[in-house]
Formats: C-alpha cells, sequence, structure tokens
C-alpha cells in the first residue's frame, strides 16, 4: 500500500483537487475520496450512481485505483449518474 | 548668465552614444543582461521615447505629487474614513497592498538594468527615471499601508506577503521574476513596459482609482491615480523598442515575447482586479464590470497598438483570451473565497441576490453556472454549516501561473471543451497548466521554468509539514489572526432581494 496522490475532478464542480488516495484503494473508494470534497459543499447531496474516468474511459470500479492505470498525479474525474 | 532654451540642449544630454574601443560590445552589454537580438549597436541609436522630460523636471513634478498625495494621507489619517469603508472594499485594498508595493519596489530592479544595459543613451536616461518612480512606489505605497496599521493590521501585509510562501505571493513572485527580475533589458522592456505597464496597470491604478472615489476612499484614490502619472511615462520605453525590433526583421521574437506576458499578465490581473472589480467593491458604486473595463482598456487598445505596428494579435486572442473573460475571474474568486483561509485578506462573496441579479445582467447566464455553487454554499452557510464552506484538501496550482486550475468551471460553464487541465511530462517531473497559453509559455523555453515548484510541489515534495491545510497555512506565513475570512460575516447569504424602486415599478 503506498499513497499516491492525484488530481481530482467532479464534473459539473468548479476546480481540479490534490486527492490524496491509497494505490490499494477500490475505485469506487477513490470516487467517494474525491466526491467528498464537492458533494454538500459545492453540488447538492448525491445518493446515486457515480462512474468514474481514467484518461476518458469510464474504468471498473471493483478494481484497485493502480490497476486501473493511475499513477502519481494522474486525473480521475468522477461522473455523478 | 543667460540659461539656454531646453531645445538647446535636451538632445545633447539625453542621447549621447559612442563607440567601444576599450571593450567589446558583448563585454559592455552581455547577452544575459541586455540581449539585442542581434541588432547592431547603431540601429538601437534611433531609439526615441514619445514623452521627453528633463532630470530638474522630473524632480519639480514628484514633489509636487508627492506633496499633493501624502497631504491627503495626513488628512485622511485622522479621519474615520476607513473604519467607515464597505468591508468588502477594505478588503480590496488590503490585497492590492500586499500584492502590489513590494512588486513596484522590485520593478527598480528591471529600470534599473534597463538604465544600464538598455542600448541607446535616450533609453537608458528614461529608465533612470523609472526607476526612481518604481522605488516611490513601493515607498509610497508602503508608507500608505503602515498608516492603516492601527485600523486594519493585515496592512503589513504591504510588506509582508512578497517575503512569504503564501501562493498568491508565490504567483506574484513568479510572474514579476519573468517579467523583470530576471530578465535581459530588451525583453523587459516589451515585456514589462509595452505589455504589463502600457495596459494592465491602466486597469488596477485607473479603474480602481475610478471605484475608490465612487466609494469614499480619497486617500487610495489619490494614492494610486498619482502613481499611474508614472506608469504611463516610464511604460512608453516599450514602444520605441518595439518599433527598432520591428524594423530590424525581429517581429517575430518581439510577438512571442509580447504573447507571453499578456497572458501571464492577464491570469494575475483576473485574480487581482477581477475579483476586486466585481465582487469586493459595493454594488452601489459598480458602474462597470470587469470585463467591461478589459475591454475598454485591454481589448481594444491592445488591438489598436498592434493594428499600429503591423503586428498580429496573439494566437490565442479568440478562443483562449476572449473567452475566458466571461468565466475566467468568476471561477477565482469562487477559489478565493472556499480557500479564504489561504489569503491575507477577507474575501467579500458578494453574491447577495441583488448582487446576483447585477451577475446576471453583465455576465448573461452566470446564475445557471457561478450561482448554482453559490446555492449549495449559501444553503450551508445559512444553516450554520461553515465547516462545510471550507477546505480539506488544495486545489491543483499552474505550473505557469501558480493560479489554482479551474479548468472544470470553464467546462461547466460551456466555454472549455474539457474538465481535464493540461499535462505534461518532462524530464521525468509532471507539470499541470490551467490553460493552453500557460503550457505554450512553459514548453517555448522549459529550461527556464521547469525548476520552479509550485506550492502543490512544495506539499508533495515534503517541504510543507505537516502536509495538511494547517501545515500550509503555516508555511505561507498565516498566522490565525491573519487568516482570511469571509468579508460581511455572511450577511450575503441572509439578504433579500431590494423592493423595486418607484421607477422601477411605474
Amino acid at each position: 500500500m503506498a499513497a499516491l496522490p492525484i488530481q481530482g475532478i467532479v464534473r459539473g464542480d468548479f476546480v481540479v483537487h490534490l486527492v490524496a488516495v491509497d494505490d490499494t484503494d477500490s475505485v469506487a473508494t477513490v470516487a467517494d475520496k474525491v466526491a467528498q470534497h464537492v458533494v454538500g459543499r459545492r453540488l447538492p447531496p448525491h445518493e446515486g450512481e457515480r462512474s468514474v474516468l481514467v484518461a476518458g474511459e469510464v474504468v471498473d470500479a471493483d478494481q484497485t485505483i493502480a490497476q486501473a492505470g493511475v499513477g502519481p498525479l494522474d486525473v480521475v474525474e468522477v461522473v455523478l449518474g | 548668465m543667460p540659461k539656454l532654451a531646453r531645445s538647446q540642449w535636451y538632445d545633447l544630454t539625453r542621447d549621447m552614444n559612442w563607440d567601444l574601443r576599450y571593450v567589446s560590445e558583448e563585454e559592455a552589454f552581455p547577452t544575459d543582461m541586455s540581449d539585442a537580438r542581434g541588432v547592431p549597436a547603431q540601429e538601437w541609436w534611433r531609439w526615441d521615447e514619445p514623452y521627453k522630460i528633463s532630470y530638474g523636471e522630473y524632480v519639480h513634478n514628484q514633489a509636487d505629487k508627492d506633496a499633493s498625495v501624502y497631504s491627503v494621507n495626513s488628512a485622511i489619517g485622522r479621519s474615520h474614513i476607513f473604519e467607515d469603508l464597505d468591508a468588502g472594499w477594505r478588503s480590496a485594498i488590503v490585497a492590492h497592498y500586499g500584492a502590489i508595493a513590494v512588486p513596484e519596489y522590485v520593478a527598480g530592479i528591471g529600470e534599473s538594468r534597463m538604465a544600464r544595459f538598455g542600448r541607446a543613451a535616450a533609453w537608458r536616461n528614461m529608465a533612470t527615471y523609472g526607476t526612481l518612480d518604481e522605488t516611490r512606489h513601493g515607498q509610497i505605497q508602503a508608507y500608505f499601508a503602515h498608516s492603516l496599521l492601527d485600523k486594519e493590521p493585515r496592512a503589513d501585509w504591504a510588506h509582508k506577503a512578497l517575503h512569504t510562501n503564501e501562493w498568491g505571493a508565490i504567483a506574484a513572485r513568479s510572474l514579476f521574476d519573468d517579467m523583470f527580475t530576471g530578465n535581459d533589458a530588451v525583453s523587459t522592456a516589451l515585456q514589462l513596459t509595452f505589455t504589463f505597464e502600457t495596459g494592465f496597470t491602466n486597469l488596477q491604478f485607473l479603474g480602481m482609482a475610478a471605484d475608490a472615489l465612487k466609494v469614499g476612499d480619497v486617500d487610495f484614490g489619490a494614492l494610486i491615480s498619482s502613481i499611474q502619472t508614472d506608469e504611463a511615462r516610464h511604460a512608453q520605453q516599450g514602444e520605441p523598442t518595439l518599433r527598432i525590433l520591428v524594423a530590424n526583421g525581429q517581429k517575430q521574437e518581439a510577438q512571442r515575447l509580447i504573447e507571453h506576458m499578456f497572458w501571464r499578465s492577464w491570469h494575475v490581473f483576473a485574480l487581482l482586479t477581477g475579483l476586486s472589480m466585481d465582487y469586493y467593491t459595493p454594488l452601489e458604486q459598480r458602474n462597470h464590470s470587469f470585463k467591461e473595463f478589459m475591454n475598454e482598456w485591454i481589448v481594444k487598445q491592445f488591438m489598436d497598438q498592434f493594428r499600429d505596428f503591423g503586428m498580429d494579435l496573439p494566437w490565442y486572442w479568440e478562443e483562449h483570451f476572449l473567452s475566458e473573460l466571461d468565466w475566467y475571474h468568476h471561477a477565482l474568486h469562487l477559489g478565493v473565497w472556499f480557500w479564504r483561509p489561504t489569503v491575507w485578506w477577507n474575501p467579500d462573496a458578494g453574491v447577495s441576490p441583488d448582487e446576483r441579479d447585477w451577475f446576471e445582467d453583465k455576465y448573461p447566464g452566470w446564475n445557471d453556472s457561478f450561482g448554482r455553487w453559490w446555492d449549495v454554499i449559501g444553503e450551508n452557510a445559512r444553516r450554520g454549516e461553515i465547516a462545510q464552506t471550507l477546505p480539506e484538501t488544495f486545489p491543483m496550482v499552474c505550473n505557469m501561473c501558480q493560479i489554482p486550475v479551474v479548468t472544470p468551471a470553464g467546462y461547466a460553464a460551456g466555454y472549455l471543451s474539457s474538465t481535464v487541465p493540461h499535462v505534461l511530462d518532462y524530464n521525468g517531473r509532471r507539470y499541470t497548466f490551467c490553460s493552453v497559453p500557460c503550457k505554450w509559455i512553459f514548453e517555448s523555453s522549459p529550461e527556464r521554468f521547469a525548476g520552479h515548484t509550485t506550492i502543490v510541489d512544495r506539499l508533495l515534495g515534503g517541504e510543507i509539514q505537516p502536509p495538511t491545510v494547517e501545515g500550509a497555512l503555516r508555511y505561507m506565513g498565516l498566522s490565525p489572526e491573519e487568516c482570511g475570512d469571509d468579508a460581511t460575516g455572511y450577511a450575503w447569504a441572509h439578504a433579500t432581494r431590494s423592493a423595486p424602486s418607484a421607477a422601477g415599478v411605474a
């Protein structure tokens, strides 16, 4: 397990965040870690589906973020369903 | 003894050039300091400034200006005018002093480099006045800010800001080091005087002076309009320098220098002046929007100047610059307000219902794009959930302009095709840019910029301990008492729309 800083975006928000995750985090967990800086703060509360884009492609939520090919300071975009 | 008429001695004293015999041209004017771009020495001797002044006249004028401005400051200092000013306007003043006072003093280095390494005696003469001007501007703005200390302790950031690693101070240092502290004389003339001072300082010093008089801040209005009279004079070093470069086949190089610095200046002024004009100036005194000022004083002026010199508009003009006028500073304002503990002034949200109506009028679509974020923030403020309106991490920061990356705002507002920032891997390091022009500036001379670290790079590199928001505030020199907070105690979130005026009802 290693710390992995990523550039996190929630589509519909205004800014790119630096988000600290672990490379063993699942993609779903990373989505939560990114969204917590935005949802309920600048976007309304959201309980529904969310998908995660890496390099413009939707990635499987159950794999780890490292398995999704995300490295340090790669951009991870969360799209609220 | 009869005195000679000015016209009989002026040219001889201001423009005495000579051929070098004891040293080489390169020894007298090293490329690092001067960089003539291959233009022969005697071509530079055609350099001719449009505004002429003798040293005696200069001293006389400056003494009069100082006497006038300091007397206003002395009279105002005994009043309660500052305390009675609008809270948002006071924030604009405190932000201005921190961002401008010391950089003006440092600009004296750029002017004095031109005073020594400018390629014509007339230019060196003009730059000598410029050095004295910038020394004056550093001193007078530090003095005025100092006179506010018993009313606003953070006025000491006029001196402190540029000596800290506060993120805005890093952005200002990065810009000004590129523009003049670490620049050759020829580039400085085009980038500091032609690009920055001819256009952008008008915005902060004349636009804000007009706003100052409207809000009743006679002190600040007198100060910055006096400064601008100096800027308008020494800014004229750019035009003759540009003429000589263009006449000697260096138009493309001149174009590159101006495009580079126009973009960097735009981003910093969007941050400083954009917020002050559109959000911190009280609504009642806010006649023109920042975009209207930009259109009148930057867009039109630069288009006229570029046409006069036979230059092309910057390659990014339509697609990136004019587009950003509609959204960029609104995104920066939201970011500065959300990360308000990281600045030395109290950001004024400036989004009461009446103000939102004004934004919708000046920037159609503002409520749909920016207003919806403020809806959520306002709801949290009304519930007293202030923690939800504060950050728990950092924004990514652009490796060129050093300003937070707000590409998602440009996408959400319909001006960008993607939310994603522009990334470059160079010599094993990842660089992130907020815009295509910021990346272009880096790639034009990567060796010049690659070693610089943003506040986020420093966090990731372990310079900031602990690596938390609190650790970063300490790193930035912000004690809890100095951290910014909402300027009005969230009054905007509880405000209701004003009743329509009688005229409006009729």
